[in-house]
């Protein structure tokens, strides 16, 4: 039976299947796309450096990161100095923080029966474009980053702004989020202390604890990360079983018949992928509290969004503290790209998990291109038998409204995932 | 090739890229006028939604001064004169009159984004979103079922006066099938279509909507198009850019407000308030340009001393938009503030023909204004002269009128 037709950020559309008035199946469809790999076939490399931001209008920054990875690692032998890995690394960090902040108040707010807060979350994620803007020279949009490094030069001015933008939205998070010094959230292991203040976030989870909403949302328990650096681990977990070992040939995307996005998984297995995932295998203390009362649960997921806005923040602050801005902020690299033929992955972690590039080039021509989007392991649909990461999460509820917070604490969004 | 070439020297040098900057008393008398009675009239009609721009503004701990000043600047963009300052603020105050169906289809939600999200809260983005934003996929709370109802019931009740922004290509092959939206499964094409019907004008906004953008880069997988081949038989306004800058599109929302009108376009259907500027001509780092200083390389000298990207396949000098003035992100920066060169967004498919890295040097494409050939260094300084209007961003502020007119002679 099909309950509702859901529309997520871009589009897709939700089929509820019920079975004695409970969700028995969710079929989730993404019903356009715009064949972005085949437009990259026969491109000139570097061209995709400016159509592959253009992915996706909310996380085209990571896009940007990833595409420059894969097509770094197509060469055997190539210097990125330090200064651009920083550079490369802040302007994402940014873009988390940004996404974050919006999914906060705009999507997860008005699920749990409040106004939605359009300028609170302007008011922040503003500051983090403006912050990628310094670096990049616009956001969205950015190509800033290029082969062997990034083409901006930045000042001792630049970076005094990019301070005051990291502690404005400092300042915004601590009084309106969580109420208490931001460095002292990052320490806290105890969610209860979490709870004991006036911000949102014990606003948002006082409702989950008096609705009884705590062992809402659970799904494998399976996490991946495959965007590593210098702040996110990468490896899987099962539980609390980490191993570090992620060969991309164990990736599978595979067609699904009904939908435009590919499924995708590791070792024919679904994994969730995002700030949980990375909180995960990071041991974030307040999160690891929260695991093990409530395990994979809407709380957790929502508790590593919002805590991950706060280390991000603190974490860039130290960033940008290592950026010499005497460095070269391009190497050139030993080869021209049209000399190339070899292929490359590049990963980096996107606000809403990993994103993966692979690239095959021909004489620096893309002769294949492939983009795995987060959002294809949180949503993909699997069979009954089989069922994603958000479907798992979802059967046995009763309530559509409460399947629909369920599915948005995955922070789904449909943009690139049709890319 | 010889082709290719002509078609784009003629593009680039057509009459409807010149504009004019100062009309004259009388013309600007009786537009004030116009304006005026449209205002008045707009009053008198009922309002769109409950929110008042005093209210906003008092909430946002915004006072009456700042919106006057961000009225002059408004001014000044829509090159008016600057006794039509307190029409834009009026004009404002009236937005809520005007209500705004955002429709988004083949995108990628990144001109939501710019003007929506991180733009804000300016003035600019407060007066679009609060006020007369009606329905948007991306930002509303609403989904499913309960979206289309709130979509149907704005298109009944304000039939005719609405206008429709899009944000988007329209997907053409496979009869539409790359694309549905909705519970009732309507194909891009055919919701853009109903949608149209009773709108009061189209704006599409980002390159996507005007010129098929990303989506139709080669081999034009989707069949992606334009609303301007769909549409037809309404007034169409293409705000182009990959994202289209936030400011031009309030300040073509403002120009219905004040007019009635969709206001004056390029050959392009581009209004030439902001798009009758080269980026080429009021480019920070022109004077480099001038002086023969160029980047050779990425990170090397030339670069660290923000000297002129041209050579590195910046396409400023065929790139038509005023992001060298406007800036974005609030001003903040813009692509060649970062030392990246411009790609020259707002043409049409820039995605095929301007991508990375392909300096103008080593094309056979012609520029504009005649000039730039073969390789850079073989013309002498100065050669490319202004297009026809040398405006400055201080110039800008003050009274526009009288002086453009010196300038332009000037430079020609």
């Amino acid at each position: 039976m099909i309950k509702l037709i859901e529309k997520i950020e871009g589009e897709a559309t939700l089929d509820f299947n019920f079975k004695d008035e409970k969700i028995e199946f969710v079929d989730i469809k993404f019903n356009s796309t715009r064949g972005v790999e085949n437009i990259l076939k026969g491109k000139n490399a570097l061209d995709a450096l400016v159509i592959n931001p253009r992915v996706c209008g909310i996380c085209g920054h990571a896009h940007l990161i990833a595409t420059v990875k894969a097509l770094e690692s197509c060469y055997k032998d190539i210097k990125i100095s330090k200064k651009a890995e920083i550079i490369r690394e802040l302007t994402l960090n940014f873009e988390l923080i940004h996404n974050h902040f919006k999914w906060f108040y705009l999507t997860l707010f008005p699920l749990f029966g409040f106004k939605q807060e359009v300028l609170k979350a302007s008011y922040a994620s503003q500051l983090m474009g403006k912050a990628i803007a310094t670096f990049g020279g616009q956001y969205p949009h950015t190509s800033y980053a290029v082969v062997g490094g990034v083409v901006c030069d930045v000042t001792s001015m630049d970076i005094v702004k990019i301070h005051s933008y990291i502690d404005e939205t400092i300042k915004f998070f601590e009084k309106n989020v969580i109420d208490v010094d931001v460095e002292k959230f990052i320490l806290c292991d105890n969610v209860d202390m979490a709870l004991n203040s006036e911000g949102d976030l014990p606003k948002i989870l006082k409702e989950i604890y008096e609705k009884e909403w705590l062992e809402l949302g659970k799904s494998y328990d399976r996490f991946i990360v495959f965007g590593g650096n210098s702040y996110f681990k990468s490896g899987k977990s099962h539980k609390t079983r980490v191993s570090k070992k992620l060969p991309f040939e164990y990736v599978k995307e595979e067609k699904n018949k009904s939908s435009y996005a590919k499924n995708v998984s590791f070792k024919d297995k679904y994994y969730e992928v995002g700030p949980l995932s990375r909180a995960m295998l990071k041991k974030i203390p307040l999160i690891k509290d929260s695991h093990r009362r409530y395990g994979d649960s809407i709380l957790s997921r929502i508790l590593a969004r919002v805590c991950e806005m706060a280390q991000l923040l603190n974490h860039s602050k130290a960033l940008l503290k290592e950026l010499d801005i005497s460095e070269a902020s391009y190497i050139e690299p030993q080869v021209d790209i049209s000399k190339i033929s070899a292929s490359g992955v590049g990963a980096v972690e996107a606000a809403r998990g990993s994103l993966i590039h692979k690239v095959e080039l021909e004489e620096g021509k893309i002769k294949n291109y492939e983009i795995i989007t987060p959002t294809q392991w949180n949503l993909a649909g699997g069979s009954r038998e089989n069922q994603g990461i958000s479907q798992k999460a979802m059967v046995g509820l009763k309530d559509e409204k409460i399947a629909e917070l369920v599915f948005k604490t995955f922070d789904v969004c449909s943009v690139c995932t049709t890319h | 090739m010889v082709e290719r070439r002509e078609a784009l020297a003629k593009m680039f040098s057509a009459k409807g890229s010149k504009i004019n900057t100062n009309r004259g008393t009388e013309y600007y008398d009786s537009l004030m006028q116009t304006m005026t009675k449209r205002l008045n009239e707009l009053e008198q009609t009922e309002v769109a939604t409950k929110n008042s721009i005093a209210n906003v503004l008092e909430a946002e701990g915004l006072d009456r001064r700042d919106f006057m000043k961000w009225a002059s600047a408004t001014c000044a963009a829509l090159m008016l004169p600057s006794n039509f300052t307190p029409l834009i603020a009026k004009a404002a105050e009236l937005m809520n009159r005007v209500p705004v169906i955002w429709l988004e289809l083949q995108d990628c939600a990144g001109n939501s984004e710019a003007i929506l999200r991180s733009d804000a809260p300016t003035i600019d983005e407060l007066i679009l979103e609060v006020i007369s934003l009606e329905f948007n996929e991306t930002i509303m709370a609403a989904a499913g079922h309960q979206a289309e109802e709130h979509l149907e019931e704005a298109m009944h009740t304000f039939k005719g006066k609405y206008l429709c922004v899009v944000e988007g290509s329209i997907p053409t092959g496979m009869n539409g099938f790359y694309g549905t939206i909705g519970a009732k499964g309507e194909t891009f094409e055919e919701h853009l279509l109903h949608v149209a019907k009773d709108a009061a004008a189209m704006v599409a906004v980002g390159t996507c909507a005007t010129f098929g953008g990303v989506p139709a880069a080669a081999p034009n997988p989707t069949n992606a198009v334009g609303v301007q081949d769909i549409v037809k038989g309404k007034p169409i306004i293409n705000i182009p850019a990959c994202p289209a800058n936030p400011s031009n599109i309030t300040g073509t929302i403002l120009h219905f407000v004040l007019t009635g009108q969709i206001p004056e376009l390029d050959h392009l259907n581009r209004p030439k308030f902001a798009f009758g500027y080269r980026i080429h001509d009021n480019c920070e780092r022109r004077a480099h340009f001038d002086a023969g200083e160029f980047v050779e390389e990425w990170g090397d000298e030339g670069a660290k001393n923000n000297f002129c990207l041209y050579k590195m396949g910046c396409k400023g000098p065929m790139t038509f938009n005023n992001c060298s003035i406007v800036r974005y992100n609030e001003g903040v920066n813009w692509p060649i503030g970062s030392g990246h060169g411009c790609i020259g967004c707002s043409e049409p498919q820039f995605w095929d023909k301007y991508a990375q890295e392909r300096p103008m040097a080593d094309t056979h494409f012609k520029a504009p204004t005649g000039g730039v050939e073969k390789t850079v260094d073989e013309f002498g300084l100065g050669l490319l002269t202004a297009a026809g209007i040398g405006i400055g961003i201080h110039a800008a502020a003050s009274a526009i009128a009288g002086k453009k007119e010196e300038c332009k002679e000037g430079a020609e």
